[in-house]
């Protein structure tokens, strides 16, 4: 065990540090010349006052077909504003801890504004809290954040809305509210936000306009295509009567669809639920799925960016009840909710034209 | 075996530049070159100290798993044993107990994880690596189960600013580890629990027959490997201000990944903490500088493996083997 005893002698490390000294002053040469060109961007901004805000966009889960076209909405917005740097960044795996240390890099990074769409709004609270003491305009979009750690919530469409109407197309692709049916619920994680206010909302809808649905199962996916397969097979085993399959998220929704379809029960079971398009299209086309409930995905990217520009800038005050956002025109603001608007229903005849 | 090893590899250069740890403070210092030149904020004293407080968690668990590691075995259950402990400690929270009597509770089961994990090993001579893989399963469901997979959250102020604050320019998270390191560098310098621990690693036999008492050790190592875990567990909760089941999923890899790339063997026996420091420090530097400089979270992975598998190459082409 020589050699390990050799490195910590005195002389060695007083070579180490040496080099590293020597390599840590060359590392940091560079400040020179990154100062000249700072003020070289003073004088810039003298000449042409356009201030650039950087827009820092976390998803719950990078990679998703459902936050790619969010992005791409956003990217829209940014080039539209012209004077925005939009950076999409967020967990591959889906980390709640890895989007809470993303927001404290870009807190420290100093940008303007970040938008975060939580995976466990617990777990991001606190480094959103640390961003807004630092001064950065901190917003949820896609899912709410804990109401103190953010500003304001960019909500697609209200959890009413949502689950109402997940409710109402599922009736209506059975065949109408006369229908009995057994039915179950698809979700992704059961501690997801979202997911469990629809589902709050699904069942009153259900047990108020709807008495003949009955409601047997609510089982977690854990966002994994596999898994909501395997779990819809379980339940049409376990009830062979079962009539339709809620898939409540856009990783649940295809995985339950591919299952009600190897079963050879197309059409006769049916699946609605929350997905992009793109991926529901084989679904749709071969009679499996007849409708897909989502909202503007790209429009909800959109709206994030206006709504952080906005607030960067300091055109959006507390109080206000309308929005101006740009091509989507004038957006309701209900207590500090920016809200997209309603729903939209994908089926066979339009689902052709829209591509995300 | 040394000096033998040092005359067959390359003669010419000095044997203090041909260990692992000079190596990984070559790969380091390179590595803070290039961070320099493309994007100088990110050399920031605050920066650093605070993006510092992603990595004191497996730093603190990575002690104990080297020493494990080099007497030849391996804890992989630190993970779910930071659950059980962070929702124990949750639990009482809600309970009403006071937040200290609750971090007490929660060392306390993170010992008695690691004191089972040591008994099932010495008693029943099973490789660790079965033990604790058992373990794993059986401590995260545990901690599913007492706390139904809810988040525990809502902390006093007092217990979170531990997490949030900094004492003399370092967060106390950071001091923490200081602590634990300069006991840990004791054990395996100036006590001599750290010879019979590289025995052990050696030859586990050889050991017990030269009259050392291995299992009692053994016991001791996985303890204290709990008791890490715990502590990493409290620190958590302090910084993010939650309990849940899922915390510290995944997390045994990065605490092995870092141990590994710090040039011990993981057939035991040949290691030094001075490496695995160098190795925690190469990868978190790396992973926050990616994701820093490109914004991007799929190259953290690949920029992980890339390193991990220059290191590995390196180390093999220097020669430091595993003694056969």
């Amino acid at each position: 065990m020589k050699h390990c005893f050799s490195l910590l002698s005195p002389r060695h490390l007083l070579r180490g540090c040496l080099i590293a000294w020597i390599l840590f002053l060359s590392a940091c040469g560079p400040s020179t010349p990154s100062e000249t060109t700072e003020t070289g961007a003073d004088n810039q901004a003298v000449v042409a006052p356009k201030e650039t805000i950087t827009i820092a966009l976390i998803p719950k889960k990078k990679g998703l077909p459902y936050f790619t076209s969010c992005a791409s909405g956003a990217e829209a917005a940014a080039q539209e504003l012209g004077n925005v740097t939009l950076i999409y960044d967020g967990p591959t795996d889906g980390s709640p801890e890895k989007q809470a240390s993303m927001i404290e890099q870009y807190a420290l990074k100093g940008v303007d504004v970040i938008a975060v769409s939580p995976n466990d709004p617990d777990v991001v609270a606190p480094a959103m809290r640390k961003a807004r003491e630092k001064g950065i305009h901190v917003i949820a979009w896609d899912a709410d954040a804990v109401t103190d750690a953010r500003s304001y919530f960019v909500n697609q469409s209200t959890a009413q809305a949502i689950a109402y109407g997940m409710v109402d197309t599922m009736v209506q692709d059975l065949g109408g509210p006369e229908i009995r049916a057994q039915v179950a619920i698809v979700t992704a994680y059961l501690t997801a936000a979202n997911q469990n206010i629809w589902i709050k909302h699904m069942k009153t809808r259900m047990a108020d306009t709807y008495p003949n649905l009955e409601l047997v199962a609510i089982k977690p996916s854990d966002e994994d295509q596999k898994m909501a397969f395997k779990v819809t097979q379980d339940l049409m085993k376990a009830y062979p009567d079962i009539k339709g399959f809620f898939g409540i998220s856009s990783v649940s929704f295809p995985g339950a669809a591919e299952a009600v379809k190897q079963a050879g029960q197309s059409g006769k079971v049916m699946v609605t639920g929350l997905a992009t398009p793109n991926s529901m299209k084989a679904y749709v086309k071969d009679g499996t799925v007849k409708s897909v409930v989502l909202w503007n995905t790209a429009e909800l990217g959109y709206l994030t960016v206006q709504v952080g520009a906005a607030l960067a800038q300091g055109t959006l005050k507390a109080g206000e009840t309308t929005f101006e956002a740009g091509k989507l025109g004038t957006k309701q603001i209900e207590g500090d909710h920016v809200l997209l608007g309603d729903i939209l229903v994908f089926t066979k005849d339009n689902i052709d034209q829209y591509d995300f | 075996m040394d000096a033998f090893e040092e005359k067959t590899m390359k003669a010419r250069l000095p044997s203090w530049l041909v260990t692992p740890e000079s190596l990984l403070i070559g790969l380091s210092m390179a590595f803070w070159f290039i961070m320099g030149k493309l994007d100088h904020s990110f050399l920031q004293w605050e920066v650093q100290r605070e993006l510092s407080t992603h990595i004191w968690e497996t730093a603190l668990m990575a002690l104990p798993m080297t020493l494990i590691i080099l007497t030849g075995g391996i804890d992989l259950s630190i993970g779910s044993i930071m659950s059980l402990s962070a929702v124990t400690a949750g639990l009482l929270h809600q309970a009403g107990w006071p937040m200290p009597m609750g971090c007490l509770a929660a060392m306390v089961v993170g010992m008695a994880c690691g004191w089972l994990n040591g008994w099932f090993i010495t008693r029943f001579k099973v490789h660790p690596l079965m033990i604790t893989l058992a373990s794993m399963a059986a401590f995260r469901g545990m901690a599913e189960g007492v706390s139904q997979a809810r988040p525990l959250s809502g902390f006093p102020e007092s217990f979170t600013r531990m997490g949030n604050d900094a004492w003399l320019g370092l967060p106390i998270a950071g001091w923490i580890f200081a602590g634990s390191l300069a006991m840990a560098v004791w054990i395996m310098h100036a006590h001599r629990l750290g010879r019979c621990i590289h025995a052990i690693g050696y030859n586990e036999q050889a050991a017990r027959f030269s009259g050392l008492r291995v299992d009692r050790m053994l016991l001791g190592l996985y303890t204290l490997s709990g008791l890490s875990a715990a502590m990493a567990a409290i620190l958590f909760m302090a910084r993010r201000n939650t309990a849940k089941a899922d915390i510290g999923a995944g997390v045994e890899l990065g605490v092995i990944t870092a141990v590994v790339m710090g040039g011990v063997s993981i057939f035991g026996g040949r290691g030094t903490l001075a490496g695995v420091c160098l190795g925690l420090f190469l990868i978190h530097e790396t992973r926050e500088f990616v994701s820093w400089h490109w914004s991007r979270d799929e190259l953290n992975l690949l920029a992980l493996g890339v390193l991990l598998i220059l290191s590995v190459v390196f180390q093999q082409l220097l020669g430091h083997k595993r003694p056969s």
